[in-house]
């Protein structure tokens, strides 16, 4: 059977992380229902960064060691949220792509397993690394991708719920991120720290002309590849639930004015 | 023991894959005993879509909620186990905690509605034995069910297995 093709959208401007949560809800109990009343629910995936944050996963935030962590961390200026996606801590600013993919697993039969789900994300990331900057990620015991044995690139966290999937993965592109990431010991691996893309490219190619949004097409094909699924932008000029919740956030994004560059303190 | 030697299933007789054994209080219905209406346990085992078991104990109302066999495989290795508060009265669809594996947490959801009597301390400190032996050792709560007929809305072992296999 052929799988009804993934509808993407990448915001320009970086988004609050609550936004972010807000939107996911949105499309998750939208697909929820839709799958239920209908059957016609559609799979989505965002790419957007967000304003900085730090985020702890569902295993964190029972002890107290934890929760003064957390105080310490809104001194830098970053936001901080505790989530319900699995991993631990992490961080996400500018210069950051996040990938939250919104599908349901349950399409192919048999459904796709939340293990072979994160295999092609990690798949999908190092493939585009190599294959985009000639950059060869080294394999690790972890989940997330290394560019050497202490320098972790980009990570994954996801949530599922009735087969259906939010939260997803973080890129680092520039080395913006970095400083922040300083502040935490992320994914609690302790002795592996932050890296980017920018300095990761081979020495004829520019930092500087790394960005962000030079990512995002090779991320969507590659996505595809790698899903086994057709690609297509979602217009949010169409009516719709999910086209007014992304519009929503489009027009929160815009009106944030700056972040900080850096950690405050 | 008499409850137990009474024991009876109704479907002890399928297929023994490892993937859907039966509880392991099931022992065989003696021969020369006669049982009587009045200690008899039927012990029912039912599946939800999202590959939850909920073993039912009719004497006792207490149904042992579960992840699946398929579930865990599907997830690969569990680090760490969230469980609802004993006490906590949960809805059949409630989310009454979660599983997590390498870099993703799956909810958990009531199977049936009623009162978390005991929750498996256990899995605490050994999250893997969601792994090792997800429908026996690896339970995750015990409820006190309040509505059994809400049992009879769940899969049987031959529908979740069909389930597993087609998922539509």
């Amino acid at each position: 059977m052929r799988l009804p093709p993934i509808y993407y959208h990448w915001f320009r401007e970086p988004l609050p992380y609550m936004q972010g949560l807000r939107l996911q809800e949105s499309v998750h109990r939208h697909q929820l229902l839709e799958r239920k009343t209908t059957g016609d629910h559609r799979d989505y995936l965002f790419f957007l960064e967000h304003r900085p944050v730090y985020t702890f996963g569902r295993r964190q935030g029972n002890d107290s060691e934890e929760a003064m962590e957390m105080m310490r961390l809104r001194a830098t200026g970053a936001d901080v949220v505790l989530t319900l996606r699995g991993g631990q801590t992490t961080f996400h600013g500018p210069g950051q792509i996040v990938g939250y993919p919104l599908l349901d697993l349950g399409r192919t039969s048999p459904p796709m397993g939340i293990r072979d789900y994160i295999c092609r994300m990690q798949k999908l990331l190092k493939a585009h690394l190599a294959e985009e900057h000639d950059i060869q990620p080294v394999p690790s015991e972890h989940t997330g991708v290394f560019l050497d044995e202490h320098t972790k690139v980009a990570s994954i966290g996801v949530q599922v719920r009735h087969r259906l999937t939010t939260h997803g993965f973080a890129l680092n592109v520039t080395a913006e991120p970095l400083s922040w990431f300083n502040k935490v010991v992320a994914c609690g691996l302790e002795d592996v720290k932050a890296g980017c893309i920018a300095n990761a490219v081979k020495p004829d190619v520019s930092p500087d002309s790394i960005s962000v949004s030079k990512e995002i097409p090779g991320l969507v094909a590659r996505f595809g590849r790698l899903y086994e699924r057709e690609m297509l932008p979602l217009d949010i000029a169409e009516l719709g639930q999910v086209e007014d919740v992304v519009r929503e956030a489009e027009y929160v994004s815009r009106t944030q004015g700056p972040w900080h560059r850096t950690p405050v303190f | 023991m008499p409850a137990m030697m009474f024991a009876a299933i109704r479907h002890a007789s399928r297929s023994g894959t490892s993937a859907l054994r039966a509880a392991p209080r099931v022992a065989p219905v003696a021969r020369g005993f006669r049982p009587t209406p009045f200690n008899r346990t039927l012990i029912t085992k039912k599946y939800t879509e999202d590959h939850e078991a909920v073993i039912y104990d009719d004497q006792t109302k207490i149904g042992t909620v579960t992840i699946t066999d398929y579930a865990q495989s599907s997830l690969g290795d569990v680090v760490y186990v969230e469980l609802p508060q004993t006490g906590t009265e949960i809805e059949k669809g409630d989310q009454i905690g979660a599983v997590e594996s390498v870099k993703a947490a799956s909810d958990i959801f009531a199977p049936v509605s009623g009162t978390v009597e005991q929750i498996n301390e256990t899995l605490n400190d050994q999250p893997g034995l969601l792994n090792k032996s997800p429908e026996e050792k690896g339970w995750l709560c015990k409820i006190k069910v309040s509505n059994p007929s809400e049992l009879d809305e769940l899969m049987t072992e031959e529908e979740y297995k069909k389930h597993c296999e087609s998922d539509h």
